[in-house]
C-alpha cells in the first residue's frame, strides 16, 4: 500500500488491521486450542491403551517367584532382562521367525496381487452375473470357519499337502472375501472418467489395473498388506493343523510351549509375545506414510 | 445393470445396423470376458478350496456325522433337535446377539472417531497411530490370559484405574451380568485395527472440500457430519458388514477366558460358536454342529442382505452410482 | 461348465472320501528287514519342566532296541486333540498320543482309538501294573482302549503356623466336614469388614462334584446303575454345605476371591490368604517353589460324617493309539515301555506326578530326590489312591456337565435352592440321555 493511502486512512487502517489481527488471532488461537485438546485426548488415550502393554512388559521382566506373589506388583522388583534371551532360546525363536517370515511374505504378496486383481473386476468391469457372484463372495464370509475345518484338512491330506507350507500360502493367491470386499469398496470411489479416458487411449483392463488403479489406491492396498501381514504372522490354527514337523512351526505355535496345563511360565510367555509383536508394529510405524499418502484424486479430477 | 442391446427391428434395419451392433455386442462380450478373467482366481480358489468342504458340510448337517466313524443320513433330525431339544442353543443365540448389538456400533464409532482424531496433523502423529494400533496386532492366547489378570476384581489394572476415578469395578469375569461387557471392553481396546481402515479412506476426502466449507464458516462438527462422514460411508458400510459377521462368530475369547472353556459363569459366555464347538469337539456330534453353522449362516445372510438393501440410502460413492 | 462340475466334484470326493473310513490301515507296514520303524508320538509336554523328562524316556527306549524309533512332536495343550481328531478323520493320525483319561470310553464309542485287547492277550500281566480305578477308566465294553499314564488325587493341605496362631493343634487336621468348617472359621482374620485371611473355601482347587463323591462315592452319575443321580439326598446335602459358606462369607467375597486367584498366577494358600486348601498332590510343587519354607501338613480329605469315608477324586492322562495309526504294533511296544516301572518312576520323581504304575508310585514315595516334605506328600498321595475315584464321561450324556454346572452356579449365587438346582439339573440330564438314545 502506498504511503499516502496509509497516512490518509491512518486510524481507519489500524482499526482494520487490528480487526484483521484479532480475527486471525482468534482463528489461529482456536486452532491451537483445538490441537491442544486433541493432543490431551490422545495422550490420555495412549496411556490407557498402553497400560495393558506395560503389564505385559512388566510381567516379562519378573521371575516366577515375583509373579506368584500377591498382591501383584506393578513395577518389577528386579528386572530380569535375561528372560528375553531364555524365551528366544526355549521357544526356538530364530527358526520360527524365519519360518513365519517366509510364509507371511508370500501371503502378503499373494493377497495384495490377487485381491486387487479380483476386486477390480468386481468394481469396474461389467459382466453378466457380476452382482450374483459378488453376493456369493460375501456369503463365503458368513460361514463359520470350523465346520469346514475338518473337510479342508482331509482335502489337504489327500493332496499330500500336509506338513508343507502350501495350505498356508497357496489360498492367498486366490483371493479372500474380506479383502475383495474391502478393495472393491475403495475402487468404487475412483471415478470412472479416469478409466474411460485410459480406454480411449487404448489401454486394456490389465494395464488400467496395474498402472492406474493400484497407484491410486495405495492407502487401501497398504491396508490390505498390513491386515494380511498381521493375519499371517499371528495365524495359529493353520500352522497347528497343517504342520507336523516342529522344525516347520511358526512363532504363534512356538509361543505355546510356555503355556502349561497349570504351570504356565508367564514371564517367558509375555516376553515371547512381545517379541512376536515387535516386527509387525515396527513395520506399521515405518510404513505409515503409505496409508497417509493421499489418493491423489485431487491432482487429476477434483481440483 | 443396463444391457445395451440394440433393438431388433426389421431385416433391413438389421442389415444396416448389423456392423454397428455386432461391434457393440462383441465389445460387450470382450468386456464380459475380461471381467471373468479378472475374477477367475477367486472362482478357481472357491471351487477348489471351498466348494468341496462347503458341500460336504451342507450334506453333513443332514447326517449324524461324528468325524470318525458314522455318517448316516438322518434327514431334518438335527434341525428338529435344534429347535425343540436343545436348551442351551437359544441362550447362546441371545448371548451372541447381545454381543453383536452392543459391540459393533461401539467399535465402529470408536474407530471412525479415532481415525479422525489421528488425522488432524497434530505433532507426533506417527507415534500415536502406532500406539493405538498396537492392541490390534497383539494376538493369540497370551493376550486373553493377560486380560484375565487385568480384569481381576481387586488387583487387576482395570479396576485399579477405575478406582482412581472413584468407581468400584465389578467382578468382570465371575459376575454373570458383566462377563460379556468384559469382552466388549476388550474389543474396544483393540479398536485401533478398524481405525486403520478409516485412516486410509480419510485420505481420499479432498481437502478442497474442507477449505470450501471453512470459507463458508462451517464449524468442526458440521465439517465432520456433512463432509467427512458422507465421504467415508463406503468404508463404514464395509466395516459394519464385516464387523457384524465377525461379531456373530465370537468364540476364542469365551473359550479361553471362561473357566474350563465352558462359557461360564452361569453360561453367560456361551456364545453360539462356543456351543457349536462343544457339540463338535466334545460330544463329537459334528453333524449337529454343521447344522448349527448353516442356521447361523442363514441368520447372517438375512442381516447382510438387509444391510445391502439399506445401503443406497446412506452410502455415497463418489465414483459412480452403485449398489 | 463341465470343467466347473469336474473341479467341484474333485474336491468333494477328496473331502468326503476318507472322512468316514479311517480304520483302513490297521495292518500297517511291517518294518522291512533291518529298517527301523519310526512312530509318531504326540504330547502337549513342551514346557521346560516336562519336555526334557519325556524326551529322556523316549531316548532310553530308542537306545534300548533298534527296531523302533519314537519321534516326539509337541502340540499345544488343548489344541492337540483337535488336531488328533482331524488327523484321524484324514487317516494319518499319530501312532501314540497322550489324551484325557475320563473320556476314553467316549472316544472308543466314536471310533477314535484302538482296541488293545489283542495286545493284552499276549501280555496279560500288563494290566496288573496299574491302580485298578485307573485301568477301569480305560475300558470300553470290557476292552482296554488306552493305558493310564499319570493321575492325581485331591488332598487337604494346611498351614501349620496359622494353626498355631489360632490356637489349634498344628498336627491335627479336621477330620470331618463339620470340623473343617469350624476350624476354618477360627482361622479367619478379619479387618473391619474385609477378610485378610480366610480359613477355608470349598471351591478352591476343588468343586461341588468332588464333595459329592466324598460324601457317598457317587457324584453326578451312578456308574453301576448307569444313570444320573444328581439330585440324590447326599448330593443335596453336599451342595447345601457348600452353599452355607457362600451365605456366611457372602458370595461377593467368595467370587472375588476366586477371581483374584483364578488365573494360575498367585495361589491364595501360598500367598497366605487361605489357611487350608484342598488340591492336587502336585500342588506341593507350588508350596515348595513359592511358599518360602512354609510349614504345612497334608492329609486325606475330611469325611462328611465319621465313617462315610475319605473318598477323593482324580483325573489323569492315558496314552492311546489313535484309530488308523500306521504302526500300532510298534506303538504298543513303546506304550508298554511308557507304562513300565522304569519310565514311570522317572516321570514320577522328576515331575512329582502320581503315576499309574503302582510299583513305580511306591518306589517314588521313598525317592532320595524328594525332600522330606516331598516324600511326605507323595507317599500320602500314593496311599490315597486306594480311595480315589475317577469320573469317566458317561457315554449316554457326554456333555452333561454343561447342563449341571450352570445350575450349581445358580445355586451358589443364591438364585435357587440346592434342591431346586439339582432337581433341574437332573431333569435336564435325563432329557439329554433320552434324546441321545
Amino acid at each position: 500500500m502506498s504511503e499516502v493511502v496509509q497516512k490518509r486512512s491512518g486510524t481507519q487502517m489500524s482499526e482494520v488491521v487490528q480487526e484483521k489481527d484479532n480475527y486471525f488471532k482468534s482463528l489461529r488461537f482456536k486452532k491451537k486450542v483445538g490441537q491442544g485438546i486433541i493432543l490431551t485426548i490422545l495422550i490420555l488415550g495412549s496411556l490407557l491403551i498402553l497400560s495393558p502393554i506395560w503389564w505385559m512388559f512388566a510381567t516379562s521382566l519378573k521371575d516366577m517367584k515375583e509373579i506368584m506373589t500377591y498382591p501383584p506388583t506393578f513395577i518389577p522388583k528386579e528386572w530380569h532382562w535375561e528372560n528375553y534371551g531364555i524365551a528366544l532360546e526355549k521357544g526356538s525363536f530364530f527358526r520360527y521367525t524365519w519360518n513365519t517370515l517366509f510364509i507371511t511374505s508370500f501371503v502378503v504378496l499373494g493377497n495384495v496381487l490377487a485381491n486387487s486383481f479380483i476386486a477390480y473386476g468386481f468394481a469396474k468391469i461389467q459382466f453378466k452375473g457380476r452382482n450374483f457372484l459378488f453376493a456369493v463372495v460375501l456369503a463365503t464370509m458368513m460361514i463359520p470357519g470350523f465346520v469346514t475345518l475338518i473337510p479342508q484338512y482331509v482335502l489337504y491330506a489327500k493332496l499330500g499337502w500336509l506338513n508343507t507350507y502350501i495350505p498356508l500360502i497357496l489360498p492367498a493367491f486366490f483371493g479372500s472375501a474380506f479383502f475383495i470386499f474391502l478393495l472393491r469398496q475403495f475402487f468404487l470411489t475412483i471415478p470412472n472418467e479416469l478409466i474411460e479416458a485410459a480406454k480411449i487411449d487404448g489401454a486394456n483392463h490389465l494395464y488400467i489395473w496395474w498402472k492406474i488403479i493400484i497407484p491410486l489406491a495405495k492407502p487401501a492396498i497398504a491396508t490390505v498388506a498390513i491386515f494380511s501381514f498381521n493375519g499371517a504372522w499371528n495365524d495359529f490354527l493353520g500352522p497347528l493343523l497343517f504342520l507336523n514337523d516342529e522344525s516347520m512351526y511358526t512363532l504363534q505355535l512356538g509361543l505355546q510351549v510356555f503355556k502349561g496345563q497349570n504351570d504356565t511360565q508367564w514371564n517367558f510367555l509375555m516376553a515371547g509375545s512381545i517379541m512376536v509383536l515387535l516386527p509387525v508394529i515396527l513395520l506399521f510405524f515405518f510404513f505409515q506414510r503409505y496409508f497417509i499418502e493421499g489418493m491423489n484424486l485431487t491432482a487429476g479430477s477434483k481440483g | 445393470m443396463i444391457q445395451m442391446e440394440p433393438k431388433i427391428l426389421g431385416k433391413s434395419d438389421i442389415k444396416r445396423n448389423s456392423k454397428h451392433s455386432k461391434t457393440m455386442v462383441s465389445l460387450q462380450r470382450k468386456e464380459g470376458l475380461q471381467g471373468y478373467l479378472f475374477i477367475a482366481p477367486w472362482i478357481i480358489g472357491f471351487l477348489f478350496f471351498l466348494a468341496g468342504p462347503l458341500l460336504f458340510s451342507l450334506y453333513g448337517s443332514f447326517t449324524n456325522y461324528n468325524i470318525t466313524s458314522s455318517m448316516d443320513f438322518i434327514g431334518l433330525d438335527n434341525f428338529k433337535k435344534m429347535f425343540t431339544n436343545d436348551p442351551i442353543i437359544w441362550l447362546s443365540l441371545r448371548n451372541t446377539l447381545y454381543f453383536v448389538v452392543v459391540s459393533v456400533p461401539l467399535t465402529t464409532a470408536g474407530a471412525v472417531l479415532l481415525a479422525v482424531l489421528l488425522n488432524q496433523g497434530v505433532r507426533g502423529m506417527r507415534v500415536f497411530r502406532t500406539i493405538f494400533y498396537l492392541p490390534a496386532v497383539l494376538s493369540g492366547v497370551g493376550v486373553y490370559l493377560l486380560w484375565m489378570q487385568l480384569l481381576s476384581p481387586s488387583t487387576g489394572l482395570v479396576n485399579t484405574l477405575l478406582g482412581f476415578v472413584g468407581i468400584e469395578g465389578p467382578a468382570w469375569l465371575t459376575d454373570p451380568s458383566w462377563t460379556k461387557n468384559a469382552l466388549i471392553f476388550m474389543k474396544m481396546w483393540s479398536v485401533g485395527g478398524g481405525m486403520l481402515l478409516y485412516l486410509a479412506s480419510l485420505q481420499g476426502v479432498s481437502p478442497s472440500l474442507y477449505e470450501a466449507a471453512e470459507i463458508d464458516g462451517a464449524s468442526t462438527f458440521r465439517k465432520f457430519f456433512h463432509i467427512t462422514l458422507p465421504m467415508i460411508t463406503p468404508v463404514i458400510f464395509f466395516d459394519l458388514v464385516t464387523s457384524t459377521i465377525g461379531a456373530f462368530q465370537i468364540f476364542q475369547e469365551a473359550y479361553v477366558m471362561s473357566e474350563s472353556g465352558d462359557g461360564g459363569p452361569a453360561n453367560s459366555l456361551v456364545f453360539y460358536n462356543l456351543h457349536m464347538w462343544n457339540k463338535a469337539f466334545e460330544v463329537f456330534d459334528m453333524g449337529y454342529a454343521m447344522a448349527m453353522s448353516w442356521v447361523l449362516f442363514i441368520i447372517i445372510l438375512v442381516l447382510t442382505v438387509f444391510n445391502l438393501k439399506l445401503a443406497p440410502r446412506w452410502v455415497h460413492y463418489e465414483g459412480e452410482d452403485q449398489k | 461348465m463341465t470343467l466347473l462340475i469336474l473341479a467341484m466334484s474333485f474336491s468333494l470326493i477328496l473331502t468326503g472320501c476318507s472322512s468316514k473310513e479311517s480304520g483302513a490301515n490297521e495292518s500297517g507296514s511291517k518294518s522291512k528287514n533291518g529298517e527301523k520303524v519310526v512312530i509318531d508320538f504326540w504330547t502337549f509336554w513342551g514346557s521346560e519342566t516336562r519336555r526334557p523328562i519325556i524326551e529322556k524316556i523316549i531316548d532310553d527306549f530308542n537306545k534300548s532296541q533298534d527296531k523302533i524309533e519314537v519321534k516326539h512332536t509337541y502340540l499345544p495343550w488343548g489344541d492337540v486333540w483337535t488336531k488328533n481328531l482331524a488327523s484321524i478323520a484324514a487317516g494319518n493320525p499319530a501312532d501314540l498320543i497322550i489324551n484325557d483319561i475320563n473320556a476314553v470310553g467316549h472316544r472308543a464309542k466314536n471310533n477314535q482309538n484302538t482296541n488293545l485287547a489283542k495286545y493284552l492277550k499276549k501280555d496279560p500281566a500288563v494290566k496288573d501294573r496299574f491302580f485298578p480305578e485307573l485301568y477301569n477308566a480305560s475300558l470300553y465294553k470290557g476292552d482296554p482302549y488306552a493305558l493310564p499314564f499319570n493321575t492325581d488325587t485331591r488332598l487337604l493341605f494346611w498351614n501349620k503356623k496359622m494353626f498355631k496362631e489360632a490356637g489349634l493343634d498344628p498336627n491335627t487336621p479336621p477330620k470331618t466336614w463339620a470340623e473343617l468348617e469350624e476350624m476354618g472359621k477360627k482361622l479367619d482374620v478379619k479387618k473391619g469388614n474385609k477378610y485378610e485371611r480366610i480359613g477355608y473355601l470349598p471351591n478352591q482347587g476343588i468343586g461341588a462334584d468332588v464333595w459329592m463323591i466324598n460324601a457317598d462315592g457317587k457324584g453326578y452319575w451312578d456308574f453301576d446303575a448307569n444313570k444320573a443321580v444328581i439330585n440324590d439326598e447326599t448330593n443335596v446335602k453336599a451342595l447345601t454345605w457348600m452353599k452355607n459358606y457362600y451365605d456366611y462369607y457372602g458370595d461377593k467375597t467368595i467370587n472375588n476371591f476366586k477371581a483374584e486367584f483364578g488365573e494360575q498366577t498367585a495361589d491364595p494358600f501360598v500367598a497366605g490368604k487361605l489357611a487350608m486348601t484342598t488340591d492336587n498332590a502336585n500342588f506341593f510343587t507350588k508350596i515348595r517353589d513359592y511358599g518360602e519354607g512354609m510349614e504345612f501338613g497334608v492329609a486325606p480329605l475330611p469325611e462328611m460324617e465319621p465313617g462315610t469315608g475319605n473318598e477323593s477324586w482324580g483325573g489323569g492322562f492315558v496314552a492311546e493309539i489313535p484309530k488308523g495309526a500306521k504302526h500300532p504294533d510298534e506303538a504298543w511296544e513303546f506304550l508298554k515301555y511308557l507304562t513300565d516301572v522304569q519310565a514311570q518312576e522317572y516321570w514320577a520323581v522328576k515331575n512329582f506326578d502320581i503315576v499309574a504304575n503302582k510299583e513305580a508310585a511306591e518306589k517314588a514315595s521313598t525317592s532320595t530326590e524328594f525332600t522330606e516334605d516331598g516324600k511326605k506328600v507323595y507317599s500320602l498321595a500314593n496311599e490315597n489312591m486306594k480311595q480315589t475315584l475317577l469320573t469317566p464321561t458317561p457315554i449316554e450324556a457326554p456333555d452333561y456337565i454343561n447342563l449341571i454346572q450352570p445350575e450349581i452356579e445358580s445355586v451358589l449365587l443364591g438364585k435357587k435352592s440346592p434342591k431346586e438346582g439339582l432337581d433341574d439339573a437332573q431333569k435336564a440330564v435325563e432329557e439329554l440321555v433320552k434324546n441321545n438314545k
